[in-house]
């Protein structure tokens, strides 16, 4: 084969320009760490990583969903173990003005402590969340009671997507807490009380008792469902975090470039590369018009 | 008996032929770098004069090193690469536009459509939520719609690519066949027609980057040269070729014929830009955005029937999120957020019924778990499957052309290499060359400088 100028140096173009070309490639895979840079460099790891960057992606909204609601759920919590505490001094009362010793202005005096816990009750009843009112169902904007204890509001979950199959609802229901919708309601008993303390009705207050004690424990359940809602957020939380990590890691396994490999490419392509411009050199001299 | 004049007269044909020799190394040697230029070799021939014992020597005139078969195959060769290499360009453009891994997919603009729903499940009755949805929808849309409307321009471009590509094709066919029509008049009176020759050569080999061209010699010893399965030089003459865009869009190539008709020959092109252009235009970029349109036709329906479900804070259901457009075709450029909703973030609708209004999260947690439903690709995939199925055949495309581009461009190199082995200069072998005449020359001028020397000889013994 004859071999010509233009031969020898087209050669050494083309080789020293694929070589540059793989040269830059090996060091951006060693500088970035992505060997998936663009979805042509492996078109299959490129859909997968397009996937993945989509399941990452709910699961910070779900985790951040949980970090949204879990405040006003332990809120409801709280102010249902207020409003449980508040039926247990409610009982002391009734305990006491069941007492047939006492007189008439004692029982007033116990009359005027419950008109305080009803106005506390009422209070409770109308906490208001980061969400709007706690125990309102969906009417959250306006006060679901009314100071008389009157309900205005409805027994709708708070629904959200913390990744189970089926939506979660995250409220405590005002309505089963504290109306008759839960069996009994609890104001209404209070109400009771009172009038009965203040008519000097001991047998009236001693009455009371029985549907005080269901009132708070209808209240303490609706506090363990909102418990186990808090729980199950926090469950739900860290299987989203381990899910996080383990999406992270095979995104990782599918796009990222191998450190050690990707650095000892570089290191190889490097040396050709130099090599490769010193044969060049050599090349470009042998010509025999300079030795005669 | 050979006289001395006669020795004289071969001494000068030998200076005059080792002297074509040498100018002919010259020319090889100061075009050793000029594109297209085949390497000529002096032919000398020996004079015979006839039972004399002296003969001499005579440059018949010069011979073009080349190789019909491999001047074909680097046509070709070159057709192939070029193709390539212009389908590759604008498959990479294409591919930027599809790479969330620098942050310019459409995959985290979808993703914070749903979170923004999951976010509003959260806490419906907020303004500030409410008005995120409609942003992450916007900015959703936005993506999808300026991704489609760069695919849209980027063909608008490759059509007038296409357009100056095949004005070139005709300017160069007519360059060559007027190239041809010199190169059969120098022949034709004895002269040397090698640069012509070399620039029709060069000429082809350039149109061969915009075109396929096959060329053969008729039996007339006319150069003809066709592409996309046309005659486009016969000879002197040369025919053109037009371009027209089909009404569904895509590109047509006509052959225009003698009598002013003209016939299609689309399907026949099979090489040069010009075939990159018509593949990248009208199969891949028609494709890609052809699944694009699907897969915003899909989703955005997907969420627009449960979002009409649901109701807005202001109590009013049966409005769109988005507006999309009757069918797949053109969905993505003409995706948008609806004007029913846009500028109301109280329009969000949030809850499932009428009575859950203003608290109620079922319809919002609907729309974030759909992330988890196949809506799209007749409800086999989700639409982050769909989306990098999507990634993934833009993908395939662009490695398939850069696989390609090595590929003919390795073998339009090796061609090449074939080419110059054949036909380039060596400036080892001109210099041998210039060494062997220079020293002819030499030799020659001693005959000469003999022959003179016998003459003065004899004119001495005569004079005296």
């Amino acid at each position: 084969m004859r071999v010509t100028e233009n031969m020898r140096y087209s050669s050494v173009l083309n080789n020293l320009s694929s070589l540059s070309t793989r040269q830059a490639k090996a060091a951006a895979e060693a500088q970035t760490g992505l060997r998936v840079a663009n979805p042509s460099d492996d078109p299959i790891a490129a859909a997968d990583l397009a996937r993945l960057s989509a399941s990452q992606d709910q699961t910070t909204a779900r985790r951040s969903t949980i970090t949204t609601v879990r405040g006003d759920s332990e809120l409801a919590e709280s102010s249902l173990q207020q409003a449980s505490d508040l039926f247990a001094r409610a009982k002391e009362i009734a305990t006491q003005g069941a007492n047939g010793t006492l007189s008439a202005s004692d029982r007033a005096n116990l009359a005027t402590q419950v008109k305080d816990l009803q106005q506390q009750l009422v209070g409770i009843a109308n906490t208001k969340g980061s969400a709007g009112y706690l125990f309102g169902g969906s009417q959250t904007q306006n006060q679901p009671f009314t100071p008389a204890g009157a309900f205005s509001g409805d027994d709708e979950d708070h629904v959200v997507d913390i990744g189970n199959s089926t939506p979660t609802a995250v409220n405590a229901s005002g309505a089963k807490a504290f109306t008759s919708a839960g069996g009994r309601d609890v104001f209404t008993d209070l109400d009771t009380l009172y009038t009965a303390l203040s008519t000097n009705d001991a047998a009236g207050v001693s009455g009371t008792l029985t549907n005080l004690e269901t009132s708070r424990a209808q209240i303490t359940n609706e506090q363990a469902q909102v418990g186990a809602v808090i729980n199950k957020l926090d469950a739900s939380d860290s299987i989203l975090s381990n899910l996080q990590l383990q999406t992270q890691k095979r995104g990782s396994a599918i796009g990222a470039a191998d450190p050690a490999t990707a650095y000892s490419n570089l290191t190889q392509l490097n040396d050709s590369l130099d090599r490769s411009v010193s044969v060049a050199k050599s090349i470009l001299d042998l010509a025999a018009f300079k030795q005669l | 008996m050979a006289s001395l004049s006669q020795l004289l007269n071969t001494a000068r044909d030998a200076l005059s032929a080792q002297s074509y020799g040498l100018n002919v190394t010259g020319d090889n040697i100061s075009n050793a770098s000029t594109p297209g230029y085949v390497r000529r070799v002096a032919e000398l021939q020996t004079v015979n004069l006839g039972n004399q014992p002296a003969g001499s020597v005579t440059a018949a005139g010069l011979r073009r090193v080349t190789d019909d078969f491999t001047e074909r195959r680097t046509y070709q060769a070159n057709g192939s690469s070029s193709a390539a290499g212009s389908r590759d360009q604008t498959l990479a453009s294409l591919e930027s536009l599809f790479n969330d891994q620098s942050g310019t997919g459409l995959g985290n603009s979808l993703s914070a459509v749903y979170a923004s729903f999951s976010a509003l499940a959260s806490n419906p009755t907020d303004a500030t939520t409410r008005s995120n949805v409609l942003n992450a929808a916007d900015t959703f849309a936005t993506r999808v719609s300026s991704t489609a409307s760069t695919i849209a321009q980027t063909r608008s471009d490759l059509k007038t690519q296409a357009q100056q590509t095949v004005d070139q094709v005709n300017q160069k066919a007519q360059d060559i066949a007027k190239l041809s029509l010199q190169i059969g008049i120098a022949e034709s009176n004895g002269q040397d027609a090698s640069a012509l020759k070399d620039q029709r050569d060069q000429k082809l080999l350039d149109m061969s980057s915009l075109i396929d061209v096959h060329t053969f010699t008729d039996g007339q010893g006319q150069l003809v040269v066709q592409s996309a399965g046309t005659t486009l030089v016969e000879g002197g003459k040369a025919s053109s070729l037009s371009l027209n865009v089909n009404s569904d869009g895509s590109l047509q190539l006509f052959a225009n014929k003698a009598g002013g008709t003209s016939s299609e020959v689309t399907q026949f092109l099979t090489g040069g830009k010009l075939q990159g252009i018509f593949q990248s235009r009208d199969v891949d970029l028609f494709n890609v955005s052809k699944q694009l349109d699907q897969f915003v036709f899909d989703v955005g329906n997907a969420i627009n029937q449960q979002h009409a479900s649901g109701f807005g804070a202001d109590g009013g259901t049966g409005r769109n999120l988005f507006d999309v457009s009757g069918s797949p075709d053109g969905a993505a450029l003409n995706f948008k957020v609806s004007v029913d909703v846009w500028g109301h973030p109280d329009r969000v609708a949030a809850a499932s019924s009428a009575f859950s209004v203003p608290g109620g999260s079922d319809n919002a947690v609907q729309i974030s778990t759909m992330a988890d439903r196949a809506v799209a690709t007749n409800n086999t995939r989700t639409a982050a499957e769909a989306y990098g199925d999507l990634v993934g055949t833009v993908g395939s495309l662009k490695a398939g052309s850069a696989r390609d581009v090595d590929t003919q461009g390795a073998i339009f190199k090796q061609v090449q290499t074939m080419q110059q082995s054949e036909s380039g200069v060596s400036l080892d072998e001109e210099m041998v060359a210039l060494t062997k005449y220079q020293n002819a020359y030499q030799a020659a001028s001693k005959v000469l400088n003999v022959a003179d020397q016998l003459m003065q000889e004899l004119m001495t013994a005569i004079g005296r």
